[in-house]
Parts: C-alpha cells; structure tokens; sequence
C-alpha cells in the first residue's frame, strides 16, 4: 500500500532515539506512551515543525528533513493538516475566518479560487463536522468540543494526505471528545490519513494501529485493523491487555 | 484577511496601537517640520538676496570720506581706481559704491523713542542703483519719496513702530536746532543687515533727505552743536561671475590696494549669519526630533518584543498551517505600516499646521517663506525615511523572531535546536544573558528614555543660559568688561579716544579700563599675497577674551588670530605671521588662538600691529568700583558725548532673536520632554502591569493585596525614573556641552563651555521631572486594581 509518511531513524538528542515507522493512506494510527516519552516531540518532527538530530523523514516520496523552512511551511500549507490539544486558533477572527485563513494563504496562483468558492467548501466541511452555524462567531462564544471540530475544519480545509493531531481530546470532556473522534473516523473513512498522539487508551481503540514509545524509543506495536460495528469491547480490551503488558 | 486581522488586532489592543501611532506621528511631525522650517528659511533667504541681488563681496570703508569738498574729489579720484581694477578683473560682473552716513544713536528718534541705547550703527542709506536693492515688504526695490523714510523690519516690532510714525534726526546737544522729521512710509528688508547679528542697520531715504541730513549733520557743521555727528562710510560691492572664487577676488582686491578701511563681508557670510539668527530654533528641533524618533524605537521596540512574547503562541500555530517566513513578516509588516503610516499622516498635518506660527519671524524678516513644492517634497521625504527606518527597525526585529520554531513556540519547554548545539555551554550562558537582559529590558528603556528626555531639556535650557550669561562677551572676541564706548562718528577717531581714555584715567570710580583700536592692516602669505586683516591694538591683558590655545599678546611682536582666522590663514601657536606692505613687513608670532563670533569671526589681536591704516573704531572697556552706581555714571559720560553701552545690554542686543529663539526652543524642549516622560512612563507601566497580569492575578490569589502590589510596582517603575533623571542630568551637563561646543565651534566660538546651573536650578528640575515621573507611574500602574484573583486560572 502506498506510504504516505515514512520516518527512518528519527533522532532528538535524548527526547527521541532512532525511531522508525510508517504511516499508510487512509491508515489511521496513534501513537501512545507516558508523559514525557516524546510522543509530541516525535509528532512534531514527523510534520517538519522542527529539525531532528538525526533520521529521515518522507511525506510520499518527498524528503522533508533536507528541505528549507520555507519549503516545509509549503508542505504543511497544502498536503498537510494539524489539530492541536489546545486548538490554537486565532482570538482576532471569527470561526469562518479562522477555517478559512490557510485556504486563502494557499489560494495563489493560475488556479486561482474565488472567496466564494472558498467560504462555500469551509461552510461544508462544518457541515461534515456538524459545526454549521458558527460561522460568525467568535472563539470564545462556542463550547470546547466544538471548537476542537472546528479546528479539524480549518485542518481538512487544503484537503491534506495525512493529518496530524496532538492530544486532539485532551483538552475535552467525555461529549465532546466523543464529537471529536467520530468527526476523525469520519474523515479517516474518508480516505485521509492521520497520525494521532494520545495517552486515552479509548482514544486509540478507534485507530488501525497502535505505537507505544517509551523513553524516546518505539517499544511495542499494535494492528487492530479497521474498526467494525460491535467491536469496540473487543478493540478496547486488546489495547489495555497490550498495555498493560508494557507496564502501563 | 490580513486587512481584518490588523483591524481586529488594533481594536483590541488600542493601548500598543495607539502608542505605535503616537510615536510615529511625533517622530514624523518633527522631522517634517525641522525640513519645513529649515528650507523655509534658507529659501526665503536666498530668495530675499536674489530679489536684492545681494553683492558676492563687499568691502567697507571709512576714513577719508567725502564730507568736505576736497575730500569728495579725493574720493572721486580713488572710484575710478576702483572702475579700472573692475574692468581688469574678468571675475566682476557689475560693481558699485553706496554709501551710508553712520548717525549717532542719540541723534535718532524713532516713533518717539530716542535710540540712545541702541548697541547698532544705524545710519541713511539710499537706494542700490545697480543691485543691493533694499526691499519693501512685498520685497519689491523700495521707492521713497523725500521726506520719507523706510525703517528696517526689524525695529517694527521693536520700537512698535507703524506706517505713518516719524523718524527725527537731531543733535540733542543743540536740540530744535537742524531737526529734520522724515515719516515713515514704510519697513524694508535688507538682504545683508537684517540680522541683529548684523551690527549696521540701514534707513532708506531720498537723495535730497540724505544729502541735506549729512550737510547739517557732518563733523564741526555749526548745527551739530560739536557734539553728535555723523560719518559717512563707503561699501564697496561687486557682483561676481563666479561666486566660487570669491576668495581669489578678495585677495586680489587687497593686492590692488584699494580702499580697505573696514572689514570686507562676503555672501556666504551674510548667509551664515541670517542662518544663524534665524535657525537657532530649528537646530532645537531637530535635535529634539532625532530623540524622540530614538525614544520612538525603543519604545517600539519594547512593544513590539511584549506582543511577540503574547503572540508566540499564534505565531508557532501559524508556521505550523504553513503560513511562511514572509507571508508572517508581511502579516506584521502591513500591521505596523498602517499603525505607522497613519501616525505619518498625523504627523505630516501637525508640521504642516504648526509650519505657519513657526515661521511668523522668517515671513516677517525675509518675505514668504521660500522652498515652495520641494520643501514639502522634502519634508514628505523626511517622514517617508522616519516610516523607512521604523519598519527597517521592525523588519530586523522580526528576522529574530524567525529563527522560533513551531515546537519553541507551541511547547515552550521543548528543545529544538540544531544538533550538536543544545548543550554549547557558550550558546546558554549567552541565552542566560539574554533571559537577563530582557527581564531588565523594560527598566534600561525607562531609565534610557528619562536621560535623553532630560538630556532634550538641559541642553537648550543650558545654551540659553550661556548666551544670555554676562560672560558670554568672551566668545565674541571681547573681553569681560562691564560697559563699553565705542569711538567711530568721529573725525579723528584716535584723538577722540584718546581723550576719553584720559578722562576715564582721572575717573576715581574707574577699577579698570582698556582703550583698544582696531585697524585694518595686511597679512602677507607664504605665497607672497597678502589678506587685509581687522586688527584690534592695546592692552589685551587688561580684559582678556576666552583663549582656546595660548594668551593673549604681551610682547611688541606678538599677534593672537581668532580661531577662524587661524584656520583660514592655516597658522598655530608658535608659527610666524607677517604683517605691514610694500617691503616694510614686520614678523609677528602667534602667541594664541581665541573665540570670536564677530565680525565674521575674523580678527586678530596685537598690542601694536606695523602698517596698520587710520583706525576704523575705537572700544573703550570699563569696568567700575562695586559701590558705584553703573546706570548714573553711565548717563553721565552719554551727556558728555560719549557711546556708552551696558554690555550684558549689548549682548541681549546683538543676540535678542537668538536668544528669543533659544528660550522658545527651551520651552518647546522642555514641554515636549516632560510630555514624553509622562507618556512613556505611563505606556510602558500599563505594558508591564498587562504583561504580568497572570502574576498579579497569582499573587492576587495567593493573598496579596492590590494596594501592596501597586507599592512593589511603584518602587519598580520610580528606580529606573530616578536613575535617568541623574544621569540625563549628568549627560546633559557635560556631554552636552560637548556637543554644543561643536557646533558654537564650527561658527568660531572655540573652546565652548556650558554657563553651569545653580544647584538650586538643577534641584527644582529635578523635583519637577520626578513628580511627571510619579503621576505616570501612578496612573501607569492603576490597572493593577482591576486584576481578579481569578484571572490566572482561565489560562
């Protein structure tokens, strides 16, 4: 299958140590460990928002540890997409705006779309995410979880291969947590790709595969597939078997 | 986006938005307004002497004037000299000779007041026939009608005189006696005397009035009563072809051995000198702009590092969606060009509204102010390069923030330094002093803008001191004397002084007294060309002038040159100077340099100087016993006849626009310094106290009072107050000496020093500038009482 993020070797003096991995398309994976393991290091270095000490990154089949700032800014800008635990969204624009401001950031060139065209394929992603009708607020005036959804909408806006997510849930309570990972299936089902940092073993039920890293080291790994209907028990039970096993 | 982004950010940060629009309009104001005024007044300068056709050189000359008839054809035979050495000079475009009756002050009534207290040679002059035109107000050539007389524009004010008034010439020694009333019909404009610097001032009148005032009037005429008289000089002009070669023309003027008697004046002098008057105030300003402009940066530069330390967050967010190294920059950029660009405009309005009252003096003395569409080019430049270097300024501050990567700037805690770096103990101890530097940042601003601010208030304050301080003669070339009589109305100058001297010797009143003569004499070169020379002769030891390297001359053979002198004849102390013509020369040493703004700033001193001319003038400088009532004796020696100036009054005289400047410019500096200490003081408390308002609402919730926490900040925001006060006191004392001294330099006054404030002066300013301090801090630290407790758990 084809590989859409590929990581040899990644080093970080002493957070990371020479860990490898890959990730599918339309593969959905997380990646969990205790505090101060590197899960968010490793996210992190992973899309290019900071140089390794060591190792090998490939988004496709482009390199990314040897590009230059501006060249990784691109990349992220259009084949990549974040959500971050504390959503970081911009306090001076409102919810549309926010969605929006990547699209319009990329929107350059021949192909050229109109605002029109722009603020009708945000107002369809928060559709999808069932966020529809915030359009004009501000960031302050709308819940936690949907806010979280809102910040997925801006992420999926430049349509991405794969997205990366920092703790998506970690700032949530169990509602909306629970809007929040079903609007990542959702798009995991989709066909976008996405690589998840957590430490919600509930979380990481949902995902295809399971990575435990461990004081910068990858330690174990766990394939649970795609999920099925009626299979949560199930998938819940082998993650906390699985981590029990690595002292969790 | 960007647009809506900028909008939102300025209305909710109207505190940094404002102050970034404040300091650029300030900034832009005084820069806009220094390139207003000064090509106001330089072009209205060179407009009124072209419109005057103001000669290139002329030479004045008096002695062997033309009052008697065998005088006049004396001097007829020397004018045809002159025309022969014009037509062989290829240099001279067109010449001429005017002449002016010099008039004792006490003859002159002017609206009713005598002008007996005058310290300028005023006298009649008539109209320039071929150029030197004097102008009217509307800067056309003046036409007087006899029994007219047109004013200089500069008694208007002065004397509160107005079309229609009188001007009476009159001896009051033999008042009623040859009184001649003239009206004046109007004020005019003198391209080369409406300095006060300028020490002639000129009344244009008809032929008929001219000739009959200088035939009832001219030494031992029966009318004069024997007492006051007048004089008649020449002024000897010449339009060059090439102005550059003036120098040249002069000295083959003086190898031509023309009339000399009287110093020899040039354009560029002329221009220095109304500069100078006039462009005092300017200077002020411009100084005044470049600190603030200074303040203006690290103001900027203050707020520009606390909204990225807020902004880091959203920064690293953006570079994490992709958004580019230069679409950020951009995004900052196009923020701070609009804040800026709209503090520009403001800026620009404000010169443009305040250019008008500035200049009332320029318009008044020189017609309207010249420079026209280019002048305000230039001042559109002005505040174009002020914007050019604040967003250079802001651009290289961002180029800092560049080198934040997305993991510094999501997860501070994180290390994300290139390999091999994260433990260079250099790199750290460098990121230790840095973290340190920034802690402290704010207090090194405060203290930094408080010192220039005070700096901007103790220099002005300090010069006008200086000049209006009695011993400021000194740097005029004159020694440090109470009174002065000058001796030039006269037929024999000499024996006049002579008389007065011995009189002065038999005065037991008199502690002191100097009689000197100055003389026209030439200075032959190393080349073999010779220079004519305004030698001062006496006893220069008895009121010695300031000199800069050197003494005084004490011996037959010595000669002191003013510093300009020196330079331009390229001698030093110790070097050989020879002095005298046509073989007879005697060799002279300089044995000093000293300090001279008159004259051009060219004269010499020497306690007898060989082949000098008949005397142009004679100074007598007194000095009285303590108990002896200066203003009574005074009177008494101007009713035997005598020119008696006070000198602090002839100071305030000759230097009354400049000082009028000085002291408006002092009061500008000082009002616009306190203006800035307060609101920079204030900015930056209410920065600090919105930075660490997670800490107070902390220390809030922890227990601590609001009361007890405004004292810490109070304490916080006075010490680096306190401190820049001392050392902008200490700064503006002595460098700012420093830096006046090269300027007052660079116009021939060497080896300037600052007059020193009292104690008590320097103390009220102190108390002055601390209470501005205090009220800011204060008011700067008030929002500290409206921080909840609850505030620092909402992060």
């Amino acid at each position: 299958m084809h590989k859409v993020l590929r990581v040899e070797n990644l080093s970080k003096a002493s957070i990371l140590h020479e860990v490898s991995f890959e990730v599918a398309a339309g593969e959905m994976l997380a990646v969990m460990g205790p505090s101060g393991s590197g899960k968010s290091t490793l996210l992190y270095h992973a899309a290019g928002m900071a140089c390794p000490s060591g190792g090998r990154v490939w988004l496709g089949s482009t390199e990314i540890t040897g590009l230059s700032e501006d060249e990784k800014a691109k990349l992220r800008l259009h084949r990549m997409g974040f959500v971050f635990q504390q959503m970081n969204m911009i306090a001076n624009l409102n919810i549309l705006d926010n969605i929006l401001l990547p699209a319009v950031q990329a929107n350059k060139g021949r192909h050229r779309k109109s605002r029109a065209e722009l603020t009708d394929k945000a107002k369809r992603l928060m559709e999808q995410l069932s966020v529809s009708g915030l359009e004009a607020r501000s960031i302050s005036q709308v819940s936690g979880g949907q806010l979280q959804r809102a910040c997925i909408c801006r992420s999926m806006i430049n349509a991405p291969e794969i997205l990366f997510a920092d703790e998506p849930t970690g700032a949530l309570n169990r509602g909306a947590a629970e809007e929040v990972l079903e609007a990542l299936g959702r798009l995991n089902r989709e066909g976008t790709a996405i690589l998840m940092v957590t430490h919600d073993s509930r979380v990481a039920r949902g995902c295809d595969r399971i990575l435990y890293l461990l004081d910068g080291r990858l330690c174990g790994e766990l394939r649970l597939g795609k999920p099925a209907a009626g299979t949560e028990k199930w998938r819940e039970e082998q993650v906390n078997k699985w981590l029990s096993r690595l002292g969790w | 986006m960007i647009g809506k982004l900028i909008w939102n950010d300025a209305k909710q940060n109207k505190l940094l938005s404002g102050a970034t629009v404040f300091f650029m309009a300030a900034c832009a104001m005084l820069g806009a307004l220094t390139v207003l005024l000064l090509g106001g007044l330089t072009g209205a300068i060179d407009a009124l002497a072209d419109r005057a056709q103001l000669p290139d050189y002329m030479q004045m000359h008096t002695g062997d004037g033309g009052l008697t008839a065998s005088e006049a054809d004396a001097w007829a035979q020397t004018e045809a000299e002159i025309a022969r050495f014009a037509e062989s000079c290829a240099d001279v475009r067109q010449w001429q000779v005017c002449r002016f009756l010099n008039l004792d002050n006490s003859m002159i009534t002017l609206g009713g007041q005598r002008l007996s207290d005058s310290t300028q040679d005023n006298g009649l002059a008539m109209q320039g026939v071929r150029f030197d035109y004097l102008l009217d107000m509307e800067n056309r050539p003046a036409e007087v009608l006899p029994g007219e007389v047109y004013v200089p524009v500069c008694y208007r004010a002065r004397y509160h005189l107005s079309v229609g008034d009188t001007m009476t010439v009159e001896s009051p020694a033999a008042a009623g006696t040859g009184r001649r009333t003239l009206v004046i019909a109007g004020f005019l404009r003198d391209a080369q005397m409406n300095s006060m610097m300028a020490s002639s001032k000129r009344f244009l009148v008809n032929e008929a009035d001219y000739e009959s005032i200088k035939e009832s009037f001219s030494v031992g005429n029966a009318e004069a009563g024997g007492a006051a008289s007048c004089t008649e000089e020449y002024l000897i002009e010449f339009l060059l072809r090439d102005t550059a070669n003036v120098n040249a023309f002069e000295a083959a003027y003086a190898a031509a051995g023309l009339p000399a008697n009287g110093p020899a004046i040039t354009r560029p002098l002329i221009r220095m000198m109304n500069a100078l008057s006039d462009g005092t105030m300017i200077f002020v300003i411009f100084l005044v702009s470049i600190a603030v402009l200074l303040i203006a940066l690290i103001c900027i530069r203050f707020m520009l590092s606390l909204q990225m330390e807020r902004d880091r967050k959203e920064i690293g967010m953006l570079k994490a969606l992709g958004i580019g190294r230069a679409a950020l920059c951009r995004m900052y950029l196009a923020k701070y060009l609009l804040f800026s660009g709209c503090g520009a405009l403001v800026g620009l309005g404000a010169a443009f509204a305040l250019k008008a009252p500035l200049e009332r003096q320029i318009r008044e003395l020189y017609g309207a102010p010249g420079g026209g569409v280019w002048t305000g080019v230039s001042a559109l430049l002005a505040v174009l390069c002020t914007e050019g270097v604040l967003l250079f300024y802001i651009r290289h501050f961002l180029k800092k923030m560049e080198g934040l990567s997305v993991l510094e700037a999501l997860c501070p805690g994180q290390q994300s330094a290139a390999p091999g770096r994260e433990y260079s103990t250099g790199r750290s101890a460098k990121r230790r002093v840095e973290n340190t530097a920034r802690g402290y940042g704010q207090d090194v601003l405060i203290g930094a803008v408080t010192a220039v601010c005070v700096f901007m208030v103790l220099v002005p304050q300090n010069l006008y001191r200086t000049v209006s301080a009695p011993s400021f003669v000194t740097y005029m070339g004159i020694g440090e004397g109470e009174i002065r009589m000058d001796v030039r109305q006269t037929g024999d100058i000499d024996a006049a002084a002579l008389r007065l001297a011995a009189v002065l010797e038999q005065d037991t009143r008199v502690e002191k007294h100097a009689l000197l003569r100055t003389g026209v004499c030439a200075a032959v070169l190393e080349d073999g060309s010779t220079v004519n020379l305004t030698v001062e002769t006496g006893n220069h030891g008895i009121f010695p002038v300031r000199f800069s390297q050197g003494g005084p001359p004490t011996q037959e053979d010595e000669i002191a040159l003013s510093s300009m002198n020196a330079r331009e004849l390229g001698v030093s102390v110790g070097d050989k100077l020879r002095l005298g013509a046509g073989g007879n020369e005697t060799a002279y040493t300089v044995c000093g340099i000293y300090s001279d703004i008159t004259n051009g700033g060219k004269t010499a001193k020497a306690c007898a100087a060989a082949g000098s001319g008949p005397a142009v003038w004679s100074v007598l400088y007194v000095s009285l016993k303590e108990t002896v009532d200066r203003e009574a004796w005074m009177e008494e020696y101007r009713r035997m006849g005598a020119d008696v100036i006070d000198i602090a009054a002839y100071v305030t005289d000759t230097y009354s626009q400049t000082l009028e400047q000085l002291r408006l410019a002092a009061g500008v500096a000082f009002g616009a310094a306190v203006s800035v200490i307060a609101v920079v003081v204030l900015l930056f408390m209410r920065l600090i106290v919105e930075r660490d308002r997670r800490l107070i609402s902390l220390r809030k919730a922890l227990g601590f009072t609001g009361r007890a926490l405004r004292r810490v900040y109070f304490v916080k925001g006075m010490l680096p107050v306190t401190v820049g006060i001392i050392a902008g006191l200490l700064l503006g004392c002595v460098c700012g000496g420093q830096l006046c001294g090269a300027v007052m330099a660079s116009f021939g006054a060497e080896g300037f020093r600052f007059a020193a404030a009292s104690v008590k002066e320097l103390l009220t300013l102190w108390a002055l500038l601390t209470l501005t301090g205090a009220a800011a801090v204060l008011i700067g630290t008030r929002p500290i009482r409206d921080v909840e407790a609850c505030e620092c758990c909402r992060y």
